[in-house]
């Protein structure tokens, strides 16, 4: 018993400690340059760490700023892009056989890439409002929707769908309304469909709306000052918002994962 | 009669009356715009303008007509995109295998792994564009990276998902190692290895246009932006639109074909399927 404690020990320990180890020996190249010589950069365009870290430091005030407007898009554009995407599988699974054609179409939707859907829907919100923070800002959430819809609609589709063995069986045996099997069973049983979903486009939200910041009339947001700064050959600067945006990409993820944690609890 | 209702249940016109639905809301929208906007081509044009500026003859820039731009162009950028995805197929596969084969090696990577599905890779374009400071070599990084996470993830599922009883039996008729992967494991991951490849085909292709509009040299994506700011007709970024659409779906399909033709095992299921129900029909 003891013996085996100890080696559930040893592998956590080294589940932390060989990827901790990696990414120490990387900072370490990095600090001492030696990853510059290795893939031929300098210290201009791969700034030092610590270089990168003051800069975030000094700018606080400005990136707050632009991660505001990036996350108020990534999180805007998940939240509409999600209950559509739900609501058309809820539709899907009332109309079968539309549905599923109507599904196979959402899917091939998203093969396209969002650079050509970018620029489309910064024309078309062009009339929306006189100001062209706002209406940049629908332009890109518009963009990060169409993205987030597609998985949503799928998997819930299959939560919908997919259901245990006889359980419907069992609701109809009990003669229980359409409704009923809706609430009672469907709903339930597409809780976890639903965060497989969320899982995949809560990592894509914050990739297109970096992406359509690219495009949009507007110039804020975390990916345009990315851009913007190598422009102005701004190295440093633009790697500071690199590690901003990897942030907020983790920051998400990591909330996703404790939620599924504490709502499906019991399930697995 | 019987054909009528059987044409009628097909799949097939489901998808072709959705298809229809959409051209039909696009048209509407378009006809709208035609009325409200001063050039409504800029915003949503309809759509046999697009085709006609297809088919049309008249010359964009000094000596392509605008579907010789865009096919050109599209070439390119399928190039650049299509070798960054091989050489990421390449690197995610040998990946795996390490990861499977060396248990510290998957500690170590795995969690990286996790990560960089979670890092905006594509809003880090202009970066590795500054470090490789050359546009070709940086679409095919960014395509590589891409390409190389959901790949080396899949087929290390792959690979875990061997049954236990069949490794057993291979150690049991003394299969040496070489045979055991050759025979066993590889083929039961190609359907995770192609699910990796499915997710990653469209994402390369999206990399290679995005990296492309960053800086000329060609490239569907340049030409977009070249488009957008006038600098030829607007059409042309219509095209492009298009075309990029199809090509993100095309290389699924792609995918899915080359899937069928390497694991032609799979192919059996539907038709064993077929076959029973016949038998049911005949009893």
């Amino acid at each position: 018993m003891n013996k085996q404690r100890s080696k559930f020990n040893r592998q956590t320990v080294t589940t932390f400690l060989y990827p901790v180890l990696f990414g120490t020996f990387i900072a370490i190249l990095w600090q001492t340059q030696l990853l510059h010589k290795i893939i031929g950069a300098d210290t201009f365009t791969l700034p030092l760490p610590g270089r990168i870290f003051s800069i975030i430091h000094d700018n606080a005030a400005d990136i707050l700023i632009n991660v505001k407007a990036t996350v108020i898009v990534a999180l805007g554009g998940l939240v509409l892009g999600s209950l559509f995407g739900y609501l058309l599988a809820i539709i899907a699974t009332t109309f079968p056989k539309w549905g599923i054609g109507g599904l196979t179409i959402a899917s091939a939707f998203h093969a396209i890439p969002i650079i050509a859907i970018a620029p489309i829907l910064n024309n078309l919100t062009k009339d929306f409002s006189k100001d062209p923070n706002t209406r940049s800002m629908l332009a890109k959430m518009l963009v990060v929707m169409i993205t987030c819809t597609v998985s949503m609609s799928i998997n819930a589709y299959r939560g919908f769908t997919e259901l245990k063995p006889y359980s419907l069986d069992l609701m109809k045996s009990y003669a229980a309304s359409k409704t009923t099997i809706f609430f009672k069973l469907r709903i339930p049983n597409c809780v976890p469909y639903v965060f497989t979903a969320l899982r995949v486009s809560v990592p894509g939200c914050v990739i297109s709306a970096l992406v359509s910041e690219y495009f949009a009339e507007y110039i804020i947001g975390v990916g345009r000052q990315i851009r913007e700064n190598i422009v102005l050959a701004q190295y440093a600067t633009a790697w500071a918002y690199i590690i901003v945006a990897c942030a907020i990409g983790i920051i998400m993820y990591v909330i996703l994962l404790i939620t599924e944690g504490i709502l499906l609890k019991g399930r697995r | 009669m019987n054909f009528m209702k059987k044409a009628l249940n097909s799949k097939k016109l489901v998808t072709i009356v959705w298809i229809l639905g959409l051209i039909v809301l696009w048209e509407i929208g378009a006809s709208v715009i035609e009325h409200t906007k001063r050039s409504p081509e800029n915003v949503l044009p309809h759509l046999y303008q697009i085709l006609q500026s297809i088919v049309s003859r008249d010359l964009v820039n000094s000596s392509q007509t605008a579907l010789q731009i865009v096919l050109s162009n599209a070439g390119i950028t399928l190039f650049r995109a299509g070798i960054g995805f091989i050489i990421g197929i390449m690197i995610g596969f040998a990946l795996a295998l390490l990861m499977y084969l060396f248990l510290v090696v998957e500690k170590t990577v795995f969690p990286y792994l996790m990560m960089i599905q979670m890092i905006p890779i594509l809003g880090m374009a202009p970066i590795v564009l500054a470090i490789t400071k050359d546009i070709d070599k940086s679409r095919i990084v960014i395509a590589a990276i891409l390409t190389f996470y959901p790949v080396a993830t899949n087929t290390l599922a792959g690979f875990k998902a061997v049954e236990k009883e069949k490794h057993e039996l291979m150690y049991s008729i003394a299969a040496s190692k070489y045979q055991i992967y050759r025979k066993l494991l590889i083929p039961s991951c190609t359907p995770y290895f192609f699910t990796g490849l499915k997710i990653s085909a469209p994402m390369a292709i999206t990399a290679s246009i995005l990296v492309d509009t960053l800086q000329g040299g060609g490239g569907l994506g340049c030409m977009l932006s070249q488009s957008l700011k006038h600098a030829m007709s607007i059409y042309v970024f219509w095209q492009i639109v298009f075309i990029s659409a199809i090509i993100g779906i095309l290389s699924y399909y792609l995918m899915t074909v080359i899937e069928k033709v390497m694991s032609p095992y799979q192919r059996k299921g539907p038709k064993v399927k077929k076959e029973v129900s016949a038998n049911e029909q005949a009893a």
